[in-house]
C-alpha cells in the first residue's frame, strides 16, 4: 500500500463517523402526508368507536384565589359526536352540565332552571379546559400539520409539528404546536396560540393509560392526567385527572336536555 | 283688592308682633326647605352626571347597534356595512345632530400582575373632541389613542392591574367566530374614575378592536346618534320611527327592548336566526342597569322628605294651636268690632302662608348656598359611593325651577297645616273669645 493510499484510508476512517453523525443530525424532514398519518394515528389510538363514560377531577388554581375543584362525569358517543358533562361536586355545582346538540354547546344550571347556549370554545366550569379537551381527538380532521423538527422531552423522543386550522372551521385555537412521542404516538405536550401568534396555553400529558374497547375490539389510549398552564396569566393552571373510564354502551336517551335536568331533581 | 292687601298687612304685622314664635317656626321651615333643595339637587346632580358622562362615554341619545350571527349559536355585537346604515339614519332621522361609530367588545385585560374582565370600546379619538372634554386625564396623553394598539384605562383599573402609562397590557378575547385572539396594547392614558361607567370600560382605537375581533373595516359596534337639543326629550317616538324606517329600508330590526345591549346577548344567542339584525335603543335603555340607583336615591329622598314634612306640619299645627289659644281674646275683639269668620280664617291662613313663603325662601337661599359650597369643596367620596353618584366628588345641581318648586311646596304645606286651627279660630264666638283667660 502506497503512502498516499494509507493517508486516504486514515482520512476515510476519521471522516466516516463525522459524515454519519451529520447525516443523522440532518434527518429527512417528514412529508406532510407522513405528518397527517401521525396525526391520524394520534386520533385513532384514542377513538373507541362507541360510547364513553368517565369520571373526571378538575382543579383550577388562580393567583390570589382559592383553588376551585370540580368533579364531573363525561359522556361521549362516537357515532353522532354526542357529548355531555354532568357536574357532581362541589354541591353548589351539582346538577350543572354541558350538552352538545348538533354544533351547539348548551349549559344547564339547575339553580335557575334555564338552558343557555354557549360557544363551543367555552371554558368548562370557568377552568382553562375546553370541551375539545374531553372530547374525541379530531386533530387530523381539523388541522393541517407542518414539521417543526424533533425534540427530546425527558426520556421521550418527540416529533414536533405545528398545526394550522383548516379554512372554514371555527376552532378555539387557530394554531397548535404538538409534541408526539415518536414511539407510542401519544401526545406529550401541546401549545395553543391565538390568531395574533401569542402563546395562550401549554398542556402536558404525563400519563397515558390503555383500556380494552369492546366496540373497537382493541385497546384505546386516554390521558390519565392533563396539566394546563395559562401562558397569558402565568399564575393560573388547571389539573385534569381522568379517574375512571367505562366503555359500555350508554342509554339511548342519555344525550337529552330532559336527562340532564332529571339529574338535579 | 284693598281687602286682599289689608289681609296681607294684618298677617304680616301679626308675624312681626309675634316675632319670636314666627322666627322659631321660620327657622324650622327654612331648614326643611334647605334639606329639600339639597336632596333634589343631589338627585339632579346624579342624573346630570350620569347623562353627561354616559352620553359621551357609552351611548348616544339614540343608538343603532345590533348583532351578527355567523351561526345560530354565535353572536357578535356588530353592525356590518355601517356606512350604509349611517346613510339610512341620516335620511330617515333629520332630528339627528351628529353621529359617531364605536366598537363594542368584551375581553380579559391581563397585566403582569393581575387580570380583569372589561368592556372594550373602540373609539376614533380624532373625531370625538367631546370625549376628551368629559374625561379628566390623570397621566398620559389621550390623543395617542389614535395610534394602533394603544389603550385608555381608568384609575381604579390602573390600580387593580398595577399599571402606569407606557406599560403593556394584553387583551384576550374571542373573535365573532369564537377563535381565541389577543392584542398587546400600550397604556397611553389613565383617566380619573367616573363612577360605575368607568368600572368596566376601557377604550382602544376602532382599528385595534377590529384587529382583536378580526372585523372588516366596514364593521362597527354601534352608531351613536346625538340629537339636536330640541328633540332630546322625544326619544321613544323617535326610536320607534327609526325602527320602522330602517325596516322599510330593508333591514331586519329587533323589537323594542329596554335593556342594555350586553344584557340581550344571551337571548340573541339562544335564538335560531343567523345574519344581521339591527337594534335601536335610547340612552335610557342602555343605562337601564344603572337607573335603579337614581330611582333608589329618589325613593329614599321622598321617604326622608315625607318624614321631615310630617314633623314640620305637626310643629306648625302645634304652634298655631298655641297662637290661637294665646290670641283668643284678640280674636274675640276683632270679631266684636266686625270682622267676619272668613276674615279670621284668612288672617291665620295668610300668616301661615307668609311664614311658609319667607321661611321657604330663606331655606331655598340657604340650600343653594350650601349646594354651592359642596360643589366648590369638591368633596371626594369613597369608591362604593362613587358607583351611586357617578362621580368621584359630590355634585349638587340646584336649578331655578327646583328652587321655586321647593318654596311653593313648603308654602302650600304650611298653609294647609294651618287650615284646621284657623277654621277652629274662625268658629269661636266673640263673647266666649273675649271672656277667655289663659
Amino acid at each position: 500500500m502506497s503512502k498516499r493510499s494509507v493517508l486516504q484510508l486514515i482520512a476515510f476512517l476519521f471522516a466516516f463517523p463525522v459524515f454519519a453523525l451529520a447525516a443523522r443530525t440532518a434527518r429527512a424532514a417528514p412529508s406532510k402526508d407522513e405528518l397527517v398519518q401521525i396525526l391520524k394515528v394520534v386520533d385513532d389510538r384514542q377513538r373507541n368507536q362507541g360510547d364513553w363514560r368517565s369520571s373526571i377531577y378538575m382543579e383550577q388554581k388562580e393567583k390570589d384565589k382559592v383553588a376551585v375543584v370540580y368533579e364531573a362525569l363525561v359522556f361521549r358517543r362516537s357515532s353522532d359526536q354526542k357529548f355531555m358533562i354532568l357536574f357532581t361536586k362541589p354541591k353548589a355545582s351539582q346538577g350543572q352540565g354541558y350538552l352538545r346538540i348538533d354544533q351547539n354547546l348548551w349549559f344547564y344550571d339547575p339553580a335557575v332552571g334555564k338552558w343557555e347556549r354557549r360557544t363551543e370554545r367555552e371554558r368548562i366550569g370557568g377552568t382553562n379546559s375546553r370541551r375539545s379537551d374531553f372530547d374525541e381527538s379530531r386533530l387530523a380532521e381539523e388541522y393541517d400539520p407542518e414539521d417543526s423538527g424533533e425534540e427530546k422531552l425527558g426520556v421521550y423522543n418527540a416529533q414536533v409539528m405545528t398545526l394550522k386550522g383548516k379554512p372554514g372551521l371555527d376552532l378555539a385555537f387557530p394554531v397548535i404546536k404538538l409534541w408526539v412521542d415518536k414511539d407510542t404516538k401519544n401526545v406529550l405536550k401541546r401549545q395553543e396560540f391565538a390568531l395574533s401568534g401569542k402563546l395562550l396555553r401549554t398542556s402536558y400529558y404525563p400519563k397515558w393509560q390503555k383500556i380494552y374497547s369492546e366496540s373497537r375490539k382493541g385497546d384505546i389510549w386516554y390521558p390519565q392526567e392533563i396539566r394546563f398552564y395559562d401562558e397569558v396569566e402565568k399564575q393560573n393552571s388547571t389539573l385534569i385527572l381522568i379517574k375512571t373510564v367505562d366503555l359500555k354502551p350508554l342509554e339511548a336517551n342519555l344525550f337529552t336536555k330532559a336527562w340532564l335536568e332529571s339529574k338535579s331533581r | 283688592m284693598s281687602a286682599f292687601f289689608l289681609d296681607i298687612r294684618i298677617a304680616f304685622l301679626s308675624l312681626i308682633e309675634h316675632r319670636r314664635r314666627a322666627a322659631f317656626l321660620g327657622i324650622a321651615i327654612a331648614a326643611v326647605t334647605a334639606l329639600l333643595v339639597i336632596l333634589n339637587g343631589l338627585a339632579a346632580g346624579i342624573r346630570g352626571t350620569l347623562i353627561d358622562t354616559a352620553l359621551t362615554l357609552s351611548t348616544g341619545h339614540l343608538n343603532v347597534g345590533g348583532f351578527y350571527k355567523v351561526t345560530s349559536g354565535q353572536a357578535g355585537m356588530v353592525v356590518t356595512e355601517y356606512k350604509k346604515v349611517e346613510d339610512a339614519v341620516k335620511r330617515d332621522l333629520p332630528e339627528a345632530d351628529f353621529m359617531v361609530e364605536r366598537g363594542r367588545g368584551w375581553g380579559k385585560l391581563v397585566s403582569d400582575t393581575g387580570s380583569m374582565q372589561a368592556a372594550v370600546s373602540g373609539i376614533d379619538i380624532e373625531r370625538e373632541s367631546a370625549f376628551k372634554g368629559v374625561l379628566r386625564v390623570e397621566s398620559g396623553n389621550i390623543d395617542e389613542l389614535a395610534q394602533p394598539k394603544t389603550i385608555l384605562i381608568f384609575d381604579a383599573q390602573a390600580k387593580k392591574l398595577k399599571l402606569k402609562v407606557g406599560d403593556a397590557l394584553t387583551i384576550s378575547a374571542q373573535t365573532t367566530r369564537g377563535v381565541a385572539n389577543t392584542i398587546d396594547c400600550r397604556v397611553v392614558a389613565i383617566a380619573e374614575d367616573v363612577g360605575l361607567l368607568s368600572q368596566w370600560n376601557v377604550f382602544v382605537s376602532n382599528e385595534s378592536l377590529r384587529t382583536l375581533y378580526q372585523l372588516r373595516s366596514d364593521v362597527a359596534g354601534v352608531i351613536q346618534i346625538h340629537l339636536k337639543p330640541q328633540y332630546q326629550n322625544d326619544l321613544a317616538p323617535l326610536a320607534a320611527r327609526l325602527r320602522l324606517a330602517l325596516e322599510h329600508d330593508g333591514y331586519r330590526v329587533m323589537e323594542a327592548d329596554s335593556r342594555a345591549f350586553w344584557m340581550k346577548i344571551q337571548d340573541v344567542t339562544r335564538e335560531e336566526w343567523t345574519g344581521q339584525k339591527l337594534d335601536v335603543t335610547t340612552w335610557e335603555d342602555e343605562l337601564s342597569f344603572m337607573m335603579w340607583t337614581l330611582q333608589a336615591f329618589n325613593g329614599l329622598s321622598l321617604v326622608l322628605m315625607v318624614i321631615l314634612v310630617a314633623i314640620m306640619v305637626t310643629g306648625i299645627m302645634n304652634t298655631m294651636w298655641i297662637a290661637i289659644r294665646e290670641r283668643t281674646r284678640e280674636i274675640g275683639t276683632l270679631r266684636a268690632i266686625g270682622m267676619q269668620r272668613g276674615g279670621v280664617l284668612r288672617m291665620f291662613l295668610w300668616e301661615s302662608l307668609l311664614l311658609g313663603l319667607l321661611g321657604g325662601s330663606a331655606g331655598a337661599v340657604l340650600g343653594f348656598g350650601l349646594a354651592a359650597l359642596l360643589n366648590a369643596s369638591k368633596i371626594h367620596v369613597p369608591l362604593s359611593v362613587q358607583l351611586f353618584l357617578m362621580s368621584d366628588t359630590v355634585r349638587v345641581a340646584v336649578l331655578l325651577p327646583a328652587l321655586l318648586g321647593a318654596i311653593a311646596l313648603i308654602s302650600v304645606v304650611t298653609g294647609l297645616a294651618a287650615l284646621y286651627p284657623a277654621l277652629r279660630a274662625a268658629r269661636l264666638k266673640p263673647v266666649d273669645a273675649m271672656s277667655h283667660f289663659g
